[in-house]
């Protein structure tokens, strides 16, 4: 399975034949469009498919088709115009979610280019896992006693180090997708390593935000 | 072409409500002439209605600042708070109840409700006459039928069953719910009109009985919500709770553990405490001041601001943990927040304010009434959604994840929470047995690991799965999330087409069926249930007038011929008060009304003008 045949939507409008930069929205016509069961993102938004994308592009995107798809502006028209509003803005998000997360946009990638899932490859790159331990460590002494003074900072160390890691790990993941590498290829696997390294990092980094707040009903008043 | 004007007429945008239903007052607004306006209620400043009924032993309801009025004299007849209550077991809100002077019991559908006047009454049957008295005095406010279509805010943390519950309660009134809104946002709305504005903004919403923080960012006229975190038992009525304690701990001898379990006394403690909290708002020191109606008993005690700071402190810290938890969620610091906005009454405490400054960084926007900020901004929704204007769009989020139980009792999410809706997300399942030919299913919500943990929506069970190996059905649920936040999921075998599907109906929620009866109950008892709600808003009227005129109309210095005949309309009215007739109560009313007339002129002249100023009749 690759990219190309995610793309059967059609092409063109099957109103006014002006093609279509998205399956949910005819934006000469401007006619809302009954879309495929299983979307690409990249489709839903109208862009094209690449790892990199900039940030501002994609929100603007997003903001202009919402501003034709959101059922508030349906909320008179009849059932089947306002279901269709609800399935095309619920797709729309659904693909913004995606799209603006760098983690998820890199994960459907590697799964679109028929590369291995998280459960068919389920290690970190070997480099990463001596760390592991380590920081594994940290927190768990941190979360057995959230007052003592060290631990924390042994903490708020980590958590900076776990932030260099994650950016280092994902500019390496943002070389291997740029351009995407062919289908099936062995590339698609080391970045599935990589990504395996960033979900544990972000967990990592979730428990430590965890134990911050936690600690932080300081006095307010 | 007479069809052409006919659509001309359809597509003129009809005027869609905006209603705050609130755990303590509720309100509605409406767009008029380019802006969204309060509809008062006749001749008040105050556009809020105490969300507050009372249910006379004669029968009807009385809903709203006459409500309130009654509250202390009959505590187990006059329920509030109702809101607490919304889409929750008795379980859930045993410690609520404990703090009420109603009573509550579990129906066999595990529904909260509510005994007076000999029957049982859900909250959503509450809610349903709330909305519907904010509705009548919207109408009387424009002086013609309000829309029945309605725009109505909830907190944003509300979860799935809280929001059916809402939606449930609206169609009881005979009212549309357009949309379920969140409160912060409806707020984001009501100030960011000027569509100019850009930026990130963060509401922080301290209402009567819930609190949420929302972060937003706000483009091109988009509103787009971040994240949102709260805490929907976290308000207003804690904060009186804590002064009623205060002046308890102090207070040991003068008020006995029976008289505090008295439903009478808690009704009145809790009452003197709100006015006190008011009261501190600008003073330093207050009294919170008690009598107790029959039984004599009465406490006096002064309350400094600074204590009640202190005891509240503990609250404040749970709005900031909220806080935090949004700012994590939208990956933002509080620095990055350009522009604060307070709402809610409780936002008026000097402290709230000051503990909003030193988190955020920066003063927070006060600029419009707390009170009403939330209707205001339901009302500009309405416009949005009446087609009035397409240069404001709301995107928001869900607030809490979404997902299902898995083989052990853990939680798969499908929707995490923050999720911009309308969303939908599918996930493939499987079998885990041999031959196994249904799969049931738990949809939870929440954000712990473990399905127990987190609220469950519903179960529901796909069958007829056809035998294969273990791991080998391939089957597709569905989560699909409306712009109301609320769900509806699907489960799909795929190689057989084999589908199950549910709206999924709470468990602590009125089933469609239910809902449909309690319509058709309320369709067949329209005409007694109006004459008896009549009828008792009469004798309430009637209670406060006879009250006032019985006081002073005999050293008002009126001519005798007057002091007669008032005190013939006075006869007549208490005759009227214990008849059952309605037209005679109307009468009698309007009698009294006319032949204390004079009365009211010589007492506003007199002595009693500065007292009496700027006060409602049911307040003097």
């Amino acid at each position: 399975m690759t990219i190309v045949q995610h793309e059967h939507a059609p092409e063109n409008c099957p109103k006014c034949w002006a093609k279509l930069a998205t399956p949910l929205f005819c934006e000469t016509c401007q006619h809302m469009l009954e879309s495929s069961q299983t979307l690409s993102p990249f489709r839903a938004l109208g862009i094209p498919p690449t790892y990199e994308l900039n940030a501002m592009a994609l929100r603007k995107r997003l903001l202009a088709l919402s501003r034709r798809l959101h059922p508030d502006f349906h909320a008179n028209a009849d059932p089947a115009t306002q279901g269709l509003a609800l399935r095309n803005s619920a797709e729309l998000n659904s693909a913004f979610e995606v799209l603006s997360d760098d983690v998820r946009r890199a994960d459907w990638l590697v799964k679109s280019l028929a590369g291995p899932s998280e459960e068919e490859e389920r290690s970190m790159p070997s480099a990463f896992l001596a760390e592991v331990l380590e920081w594994n460590e940290a927190i768990e002494a941190a979360r057995r006693d959230p007052e003592d003074g060290t631990l924390r900072a042994a903490l708020d160390e980590l958590e900076r180090k776990l932030d260099d890691e994650r950016r280092r790990t994902m500019a390496e993941v943002a070389r291997m997708l740029s351009p995407l590498p062919p289908a099936r290829s062995e590339t698609l696997r080391s970045i599935r390593k990589h990504l395996n390294a960033v979900r544990y990092i972000d967990r990592a980094r979730h428990e430590i935000s965890e134990l911050a707040l936690r600690r932080s009903s300081a006095t307010p008043c | 072409m007479p069809f052409l004007e006919l659509d001309v007429l359809n597509n003129a945008p009809q005027p869609i409500l905006g209603i705050d239903l609130g755990t303590t007052y509720s309100l509605a607004a409406l767009w008029r002439d380019g802006r969204p306006v309060v509809l008062r209620p006749k001749g008040s400043r105050d556009g809020r209605i105490p969300s507050v009924l009372h249910f006379p032993e004669e029968g009807g309801v009385v809903v709203g600042a006459r409500a309130r009025a009654l509250a202390l004299e009959h505590p187990e007849s006059t329920l509030f708070s109702v809101k607490r209550f919304m889409g929750r077991g008795l379980a859930d809100v045993r410690e609520d109840l404990e703090r009420v002077p109603f009573r509550a019991t579990e129906s066999n559908t595990g529904l909260v409700s509510f005994h007076v006047q000999g029957r049982a009454w859900t909250p959503q049957e509450l809610s349903a006459r709330i909305l519907r008295h904010v509705w009548e005095i919207a109408s009387e406010a424009l002086g013609e039928p309000a829309p029945k279509r309605a725009v109505i805010t909830v907190p944003a943390y509300f979860d799935d069953a809280q929001r059916q519950a809402t939606r449930d309660a609206a169609k009881l009134a005979g009212l549309e719910a357009l949309r379920i809104l969140n409160e912060p946002t409806a707020a984001s709305l009501a100030y960011g009109l000027d569509r100019r504005k850009q930026g990130t903004v963060a509401v922080y919403d301290f209402g009567g009985g819930t609190f949420d923080v929302s972060i937003l960012s706000i483009e091109e006229g988009v509103f787009r919500v971040l994240a949102t975190a709260g805490d929907t038992h976290l308000g207003g009525d804690d904060v009186d709770r804590e002064l009623v304690s205060l002046s308890l701990a102090q207070s040991a001898g003068e008020l006995g553990p029976e008289a505090r379990a008295d439903p009478a006394v808690q009704q009145g403690l809790r009452l003197a405490a709100e006015r006190c909290k008011i009261e501190l708002t600008t003073a330093m020191e207050a009294d919170l001041a008690f009598l107790a109606p029959h039984e004599g008993l009465r406490l006096r005690r002064r309350i400094l601001r600074a204590e009640l700071e202190r005891a509240i402190e503990p609250l404040l810290a749970r709005t900031l943990d909220a806080c935090r938890r949004a700012f994590a969620d939208a990956r933002l610091m509080p620095a990055e927040i350009d522009e604060v906005v307070l709402v809610g009454g409780s936002t008026r405490m000097p402290c709230v304010r000051a503990t909003v400054q030193r988190f955020f960084g920066k003063k927070p926007h006060t600029e419009l009434d707390p009170d009403e900020v939330v209707a205001l901004g339901a009302a500009v929704q309405g416009h949005v959604l009446s087609g009035g204007t397409r240069e404001l769009l709301l995107l928001d989020v869900t607030p809490l994840s979404l997902g299902l139980e898995t083989l052990g009792g853990a939680v798969s999410k499908i929707i995490q929470r923050n999720t911009p809706v309308p969303s939908q997300a599918t996930e493939p399942f499987t079998t885990y047995a041999e031959n196994q030919t249904g799969i049931d299913f738990n949809v939870v919500q929440g954000e712990r690991e473990l399905a127990r943990d987190c609220r469950s929506l519903g179960r529901f069970k796909l069958s007829g799965l056809p035998p294969m190996p273990a791991g080998l059905a391939r089957v597709a649920v569905r989560f699909a999330l409306d712009a109301d936040g609320i769900l509806t999921v699907t489960a799909k075998e795929e190689s057989t087409g084999k589908e199950a599907s549910i709206d999924v109906r709470p468990m602590h929620g009125l089933s469609d069926a239910e809902v449909e009866g309690m319509l058709q109950a309320s369709y067949a008892h329209a005409r007694e249930d109006f004459e008896a709600s009549r009828l008792a808003n009469l004798k309430v009227e009637l209670d406060v007038m006879l009250r006032a005129a019985e006081a002073h109309y005999r050293d008002a210095g009126l001519d005798r011929e007057t002091v007669a005949e008032i005190r013939e309309a006075i006869e007549a009215a208490r005759r009227a008060r214990e008849s059952a007739d309605l037209a005679a109560a109307q009468k009698a009313r309007d009698e009294l009304e006319r032949a204390t007339l004079p009365l009211a002129a010589a007492l506003m002249d007199a002595v009693a003008k500065g007292a009496l100023a700027g006060k409602r009749l049911d307040e003097v």
